[in-house]
């Protein structure tokens, strides 16, 4: 049934598709400037903190947290050997989620994949339909990008350069840290700009001996950049300083808030302004046009749960419905103006799609520690990260572009520990006395914007709402490869210059789609031919559709993308209020 | 987690013991006729079954008597110590149960049946009786075999250690004994700082 409230006779200013890290920053942004919003998500609103449940212990648990029966996550053996739409072969689980749909508390969050099809090429897509997308549940590392991402190809020739300078950017890269919080510690980094800072939280011993060790090799160990507020913010209500609860380790959110969602940074904000107008269970097939002035007229959408159609107006849309999301959108959007998709003149949609890739990396233990009494270490958003090291001042014969990698250490709930060889009463002194000295971390690498690593639409597969999946075409290359060969190299090294005993290094690559940072398939560019969308986030071919995700990337950097995200959006949707005001849209 | 082939239960008995015994060491040998063997094995079960009371208890996937088996296999694997109490104490084969009863495929269920009955094989070849019936040494002796060969991952006993362990391990670092009297856990409350390495300063530059 349609949300009484909501009007659906009513021409919004604006109409966003989606509500996660973009569309709640489109939100937020465009109610700011007084403009009548309409935000549409494709799932429910969850009642989140019952989801979350941060606290709950394991024995406390119907599973120990583990998924309930007759559910199912996929491993990696199963991406690899299996093939999209995957279902097949998985016939007893009646709930089949993406590998990060393997907790408890995480169920309820992710899509379920049979209900989500998708056909090609193996790919681990985690997709959150509901309120907050997965913002929900987000990693936290907030980083920016620099000029030597935004102009990468003025460095290396590849590729091409984004239409922006960090310059245009870092404006509002200090809006997003004030509006929502941002840890960390300044480093005067030139490819790692600082953002403003709230309260750090510490680095433990074993972080500590790794960061003063490759000090000596010139490389950087910095405080965990979480996009978490330390001191509280004064402007919202709805969300909670950190306070060190633990075990923010575990994969899930923070039930308090204080880790930025959504919902509580962004959307619930916007809605007191009286300007947003949300209906969740709105699942957008299509952007309609008028075909009299070639402009976008609103959006066609299905309600998720009563399978209505509903058509609603606008005059602009503002598509935030994630990288492959949107692209399937924009493809979806058929027309006579538009036969291959709205915005689509270029040919480019779907297209250029980028990420990072990750697997390699290393686990060890600093023998100091070992017996050691218990710390506690796990009371904080996250541990450290070592940050790019390849292609700066040097030139790496083997591959372009570079990689960063998280990692933490000490003591966890489940301690890491527990998978050492042996058993009996030395398997559990050993566990106990080793369970502080852990310390691992793994690499997130640039992959290469490419052409020919695209999506389209399956001419056949269809979702359960009856709309054409996506198909993909999208494997990693040759420079990944070689990168990923380095990422173990060096993690090796660099935990052996540490002076850690080295218990596990892996030089496994993960599925396609691991790091769910998703980039690039509607670029921004200055030339309509080669790229979606100008440097304001605007489709070059409809003056009034906006593209404000991860879609817009020029490339993905190796920097965790979300906080990009914002930032961009903040600035396109300012310049959107000001040329609708101006009646230029 | 356990293998993803399906334990073939129709594989013939003496072969296993040939196999394991070739593979395995001596441990396994001498081997007994394999029709004598089997009568054994199936007295020892329906003595057990009938010392029991036994058959299947509503809403259990273990006897009683498998559950005492599964007992001590995992206090076994995490004993108690003069630290903390060990498997039993955080009633890791309860855990197990649930696992079994809500959650296991054909595949895993089949894997711990023929596990034990394979266990309890070895300990009558190894040292002439049942897991339960051996002492605490020789209980260790015969799970370090399995251990040290962990990587056969071919043999069906082998699969089932790692299994018994995987499970074990699980249910005992999630117990209440395991995450508070064993790793003494200090999250999971709220703090006032996170203190962090002592030797490292002002936490801001």
């Amino acid at each position: 049934m349609a949300d009484p409230e909501v009007n659906l006779t009513k021409n919004y200013d604006a109409v966003i598709i989606g509500s996660g890290a973009a569309g709640g920053m489109a939100a937020h942004v465009l109610t700011s400037h007084g403009l009548q919003v309409l935000l549409l998500e494709a799932g429910k609103k969850l009642p989140i903190e019952q989801e979350l449940r941060s606290m709950e212990w394991p024995y406390d648990n119907a599973q120990r947290g583990a998924l309930p029966p007759n559910s199912h996550s996929l491993s990696f053996n199963e991406y690899t050997i299996r093939n999209p739409p995957y279902g097949a072969g998985f016939e007893k689980a009646k709930k089949l989620y993406s590998y990060i749909g393997d907790t408890d508390y995480v169920k309820n969050i992710v899509v379920d994949e049979r209900e989500n099809p998708f056909s090609g090429t193996n790919y681990a897509w985690v997709r959150a339909r509901c309120l907050g997308g997965k913002t929900n549940i987000w990693g936290r590392l907030a980083l920016r990008l620099s000029d030597y991402d935004f102009k990468a190809k003025d460095r290396d020739g590849y590729g091409e350069n984004w239409p922006i300078s960090y310059s245009d950017i870092a404006p509002y890269y200090d809006k997003v840290d004030l509006y929502l919080g941002i840890t960390g510690v300044k480093e005067n980094l030139p490819y790692l700009p600082d953002s403003i800072f709230q309260r750090p939280t510490k680095l433990n011993c074993a972080e500590l001996t790794l960061k003063q060790s490759l000090q000596k090799m010139g490389r950087v160990v910095t405080q965990y950049r979480a996009g978490v507020t330390s001191d509280g913010l004064k402007h919202n209500k709805y969300r909670s300083r950190c306070y060190g609860r633990g075990a923010c380790e575990r994969k899930g959110g923070c039930d308090i808030h204080a880790a930025f969602d959504s919902p509580t940074g962004l959307i619930y904000p916007a809605m007191d302004t009286g300007n947003l107008t949300l209906r969740t269970n709105s699942t957008v097939r299509e952007i309609t046009v008028d075909s009299n002035t070639g402009k976008a007229s609103g959006v066609h959408f299905t309600d998720s749960q009563t399978m209505k159609d509903y058509h609603v107006k606008a005059k602009v849309v503002v598509v935030a419905a994630s990288t492959l999301e949107s692209a399937r959108l924009l493809l979806l959007s058929k027309s006579h103006l538009y036969p291959n998709g709205i915005g689509n003149s270029s040919g480019h949609v779907g297209h250029n799609f980028c990420e990072h890739v990750m697997g390699p990396g290393v686990a060890g233990r600093a023998k100091d520690l070992v017996g050691k009494p218990p710390t506690l270490d796990d009371g904080r958003p996250g541990g450290f990260y070592l940050t790019r090291f390849r292609n700066l001042a040097e030139k790496h014969p083997k591959f372009i572009r570079g990689y960063g990698f998280e990692g933490g250490s000490g003591s966890t709930m489940f301690p890491r520990g527990a998978d050492v060889h042996g058993f009996g009463a030395s398997f559990k002194e050993e566990v106990r006395r080793n369970q502080g000295a852990y310390i691992g971390m793994g690499a997130f690498g640039e992959v290469l914007s490419r052409y020919e690593n695209y999506v389209d639409l399956d001419p056949v597969v269809k979702d359960k709402w009856g709309v054409p999946a996506l198909r993909f075409h999208y494997k990693f290359g040759e420079n990944e490869h070689r990168m990923a060969e380095d990422m173990k190299e060096t993690a090796q090294e660099m935990f052996e210059a540490a002076g850690f005993e080295i218990m596990h290094v892996s030089d496994r690559v993960l599925t396609e789609g691991w790091s769910i940072h998703e980039l690039g398939t509607a670029r921004m560019g200055n030339d309509p031919k080669i790229s979606v969308l100008n440097q304001f986030e605007q489709s070059h071919d409809v003056k009034n559709l906006f593209v404000v995700d991860g879609s817009a990337f020029v490339n993905a950097s190796c920097q965790n993308p979300t906080w990009t995200i914002m930032s961009l959006c903040w600035r396109s949707c300012d310049y959107l209020a000001d040329e609708l005001k101006k009646g230029n849209l | 987690m356990s293998a993803n082939d399906p334990i073939d239960l129709k594989q013939d008995r003496r072969q296993w013991l040939k196999t394991s015994a070739t593979v395995l060491g001596a441990s396994l040998i001498p081997l007994p006729p394999a029709t004598a063997e089997i009568a054994q094995a199936d007295a020892r079960r329906g003595k057990i079954a009938a010392q029991m009371g036994e058959a299947k208890v509503a809403g259990r996937f273990f006897t009683p008597a498998q559950h005492i088996m599964v007992e001590e296999l995992s206090e076994t694997i995490i004993p108690a110590d003069s630290h903390s109490g060990g498997a039993k104490a955080a009633k890791v084969a309860d855990y197990i149960d649930q696992v079994l009863r809500e959650s296991a495929d054909g595949s895993q269920r089949s894997l711990w049946l023929e596990g034990l009955r394979l266990i309890d094989v070895m300990s009558q070849h190894s040292h002439g009786k049942n897991f339960v019936d051996s002492s605490s040494e020789e209980r260790i002796a015969l799970l370090t075999v399995l251990s040290d060969h962990d990587h056969l991952t071919e043999l069906p006993e082998v699969r089932f250690f790692k299994e018994l362990k995987h499970l074990t391990v699980t249910g005992y670092y999630t117990s209440k004994i395991g995450i508070h009297d064993e790793l003494e856990y200090k999250g999971n409350r709220v703090l006032q700082e996170y203190v962090g390495c002592d030797d490292q300063g002002p936490a801001s530059k």
